[in-house]
């Protein structure tokens, strides 16, 4: 666990954490922000420990690098769900925590969190299913890819060529994590006011289609959007809705280029090096004209792009304060001068190994934040049985 | 307080926040903590640009926020809003580093009236560093992160993704940073500031991966469809049969078999092929090292059928599998979204717009404080009068002299 005096941050929040991948993310927030996270697993360790990458590409109970990234920050404890010693354990923890997560552990080892709720008021109860506890879709199955299908997150994304892409990764979860973590803290703010807690559903399905700029938006007002043929948008590689952004190659990599929020300034460095001049003409004051000023635009950006040289352009863009970006593999992010001024990166304290990180995604002024602990499954049984003042009367 | 343009017990029900953001990332935050039930006064102007509360773009994410019009070129704009701040629980904005200090609003100046206000400082890359003053939208922090690098096929690496994802993200970081640093507060009474770069969101999606190139020394690389790490096929988007011609026609099934039980229903589903029950394919590893061929003769299955079809088939029998839904899908095909009421017009729509505004809910369904209120953005200055009252006791006459002379505009 990070270090804290007691006082800071989440560290007076007790939480029984016991979701899957789908809002796996959203437990690292508040366990990376202090909170109190006990993360139940059954003997043996659970399944996501078994996901890849692996430190030194053996798999072991502590070489998931997947898992140390989404799990590090917890009291790992060893619960058989399938013993009655299990679920009292269970009950037990329920009755500790001020907030509990679930994704289908506590119905796996027959217990109903309705029922817990109802037992315990002031307890918050965050219960996470892909589609709702209700409805015709309700039992389906939905990893990572079809999550992101269903959801919309892949029909925009790939080009002509290919199918529609999901996102690298786990980009979905990130999204019902995220409202996870909104859900559990929003009720437990409630609760600490009025000492009600309550049962909220995260819905991942919608937690996905709620993020997906212009789609909607499309569908919607595609009458009154100047570009709009339609209600659906073409899947069409990085070309961006609004025909201003787009991906282009550049000598040494690509790039993504705008003409926005400036159009006058990217119209004047495409003279100032004698390309386009009859742009200096367009009226650019006509709100409607503009969106198909900027198709036309970007358009005559791509051969003008196309013979620069990739990071000195980006460098220049950026002085000019226009926001290019230069697309980078991973091996060029982590050598980013930015991130390291900012001392971004943490260690993570894998099993006693130190490996350098991913740091958080926000600084907090009076919350520390400073390494990542992963342990191996159950190597906080004996203290979390203690905590809950546990004793096997069975 | 109880906001009047939020439901009386939402969660956050009585939080006052006072909003400078603007285009997606944090306006998206700010209308999470708006459905929630907080009082979010969006600070705006007739005379900054990008306040088109018109415009769909504006619409979307700005339901549920009261409108205070304020002139903060003017001494007396920014006097009368550092008074707002005194009484604010959050500050939020999205500014370039450094705006709201230049303007005597920064969190070192306010909170030294009100000890236990919350900053949330939303820039593209933070305070501090070489890159603080880079400008960014979504789509540059994509590319700068690798995530439009590694959203692609193998050699075709400048597709990435189709839609400002890390505006989205960066809006639910920014609405877990101000419910945190309550939190937080509830312990020690005091607030805090929370630099906040939208770029470190950004580079945090490759979480496991950086991970990978520390511990590994390999740096990830486009896989489609594919994990990138674990064997799991057929794991791909499938052709099925097209309602039209063109991209937008297309219809394409998921199918994701993450074992090899579910592989040996779908083999099942498709009539135990010869092709399918060679060795090759009898493991996961098999299949991912076969993986060409065997989307292929899975694409010949579902090419013929309706995608809907395929979905209910595999989902019949235990295997995971989606339509690849358009925003046209989700608001007319999809039985979840439409039995939760997910998307439909706000709650008042406006007798004097010609155009319907539209939303689609808080996907978070709170059994005792349910976050149902969906109240349509409000044009600039439209709530001057009520929101100066309920945060500083001006009298509506000041408010109107204030309208007038251009103050309050």
């Amino acid at each position: 666990m990070a270090e804290t005096d007691g006082t800071t941050g989440l560290s007076g929040v007790k939480l029984l954490d016991l979701v899957d991948e789908r809002a796996i993310y959203g437990s690292k927030l508040l366990a990376d922000l202090d909170a109190n996270v006990v993360r139940v697993e059954p003997p043996g360790g659970e399944l996501l420990r078994g996901r890849g990458p692996f430190k030194g590409d053996v798999p072991g109970p502590t070489n998931s690098l997947w898992h140390a990234f989404f799990a590090s920050n917890r009291h790992s404890m060893t619960v058989d769900g399938t013993t009655d010693a299990g679920r009292r354990q269970l009950h037990r923890l329920l009755m500790w925590a001020d907030v509990v997560i679930d994704s289908g552990a506590l119905a796996e080892a027959g217990i109903d969190l309705e029922e817990e709720l109802a037992r315990r008021p002031e307890l918050v109860g965050v219960r996470v299913t892909s589609f709702g506890p209700e409805g015709p879709w309700k039992s389906y199955l939905a990893p990572d890819l079809v999550a992101s299908a269903l959801g919309g997150l892949a029909a925009t994304t790939g080009d002509v060529d290919t199918p529609p892409l999901k996102g690298f990764g786990e980009i979905a979860f990130y999204i019902s994590g995220s409202y996870t973590a909104i859900a559990a803290l929003s009720a437990l703010h409630h609760a600490r006011a009025t000492g009600e807690g309550q049962l909220v559903d995260v819905n991942v399905h919608e937690c996905i289609a709620s993020c997906l700029e212009h789609v909607l938006m499309w569908y919607w007002y595609h009458d009154s959007l100047p570009l709009a043929d339609g209600p659906v948008l073409p899947r069409r590689g990085a070309l961006h809705w609004s025909d201003g952004y787009d991906v282009i190659a550049a000598k040494g990599g690509s790039i993504m280029v705008t003409p926005t929020p400036n159009p006058n300034a990217q119209i004047a460095w495409l003279a100032e090096e004698g390309a386009h001049q009859d742009l200096l003409e367009v009226d650019l004051s006509d709100p409607t004209a503009l969106i198909g000023l900027l198709k036309q635009i970007t358009d005559v950006m791509r051969p003008w792009v196309a013979e620069k040289d990739v990071e000195q352009f980006f460098f220049e863009a950026q002085r000019r304060h226009m926001p290019y970006g230069w697309v980078l593999p991973l091996d060029k992010v982590v050598d980013n001068p930015q991130l390291a001024a900012r001392e971004w990166w943490q260690p993570y304290d894998i099993d006693g190994e130190s490996v350098q990180g991913p740091g958080a995604p926000y600084h907090f002024s009076a919350i520390p934040q400073e390494i990542a602990t992963y342990t191996k499954p159950g190597a906080a049984t004996e203290s979390i049985l203690a905590e809950i003042g546990w004793e096997d009367d069975a | 307080m109880t906001s009047p343009t939020s439901p009386a017990n939402g969660a956050l029900s009585g939080f006052r926040i006072l909003d400078f953001t603007h285009v997606l990332a944090g306006p998206f935050a700010t209308r999470i903590l708006g459905d929630l039930g907080a009082d979010v006064v969006k600070v705006t102007s007739a005379a900054r640009p990008g306040n088109t509360p018109s415009h769909p773009y504006y619409a979307m994410w700005n339901r549920n926020k009261r409108n205070l019009a304020l002139d903060l070129s003017r001494d007396d704009g920014r006097a009368l809003c550092r008074r707002l701040a005194e009484k604010a629980d959050i500050v939020i904005d999205n500014f370039s580093v450094g705006v709201l200090d230049r303007w005597g609003l920064g969190y070192g100046s306010v909170s030294q009236a009100n000890p236990g206000v919350i900053y949330v400082q939303m820039s593209g890359m933070g305070d501090g560093g070489p890159w603080s003053e880079f400008v960014t939208y979504a789509p540059t922090v994509h590319a700068l992160s690798g995530l439009t690098y590694l959203t692609g096929v193998p050699g075709h690496t400048d597709i990435g993704l189709g839609f400002s994802y890390n505006d989205h993200l960066s809006g639910l970081h920014g609405a877990v940073a101000v419910l945190a640093a309550v939190e937080a507060r509830r312990a020690t009474g005091e607030g805090q500031r929370i630099d906040f770069a939208q770029f470190e969101v950004g580079v945090n999606f490759a979480g496991p991966s950086l991970l990978d190139l520390f511990a590994n020394g390999r740096a990830a690389q486009p896989t489609g469809n594919r994990l990138p790490y674990d064997d799991a096929a057929p794991h791909n988007c499938y052709p099925c049969q097209p309602t039209g011609p063109g991209v937008v026609n297309e219809r394409w099934i998921a199918i994701a078999c993450m074992d090899n039980d579910q592989w040996h229903a779908l083999r099942q589903l498709m009539g135990n092929p010869a092709w399918a029950m060679d060795e090759r394919y009898s493991s996961a590893i098999g299949r991912t090292a076969n993986v060409a061929a065997l989307d292929e003769h899975v694409a010949e299955w579902t090419r013929p059928m309706a995608a809907e079809q395929v979905m209910a088939l595999c989902q019949a029998n235990g295997v995971p599998a989606g339509v690849v839904q358009s925003g046209a899908d989700l608001a007319e095909a999809d039985p979840q979204i439409a039995r939760d009421n997910f998307l439909a017009p706000v709650d008042d729509p406006d007798p004097a717009s010609p155009v319907m505004v539209y939303r689609d809910r808080l996907p978070l369904y709170f059994s005792k404080t349910p976050a149902n209120a969906y109240l349509r953005p409000h044009a600039v200055g439209e709530d001057n009068v009520d929101v100066l009252g309920d945060w500083l006791a001006m009298g509506a006459d000041e408010v109107r002299q204030g309208e007038q002379d251009g103050l309050l505009a």
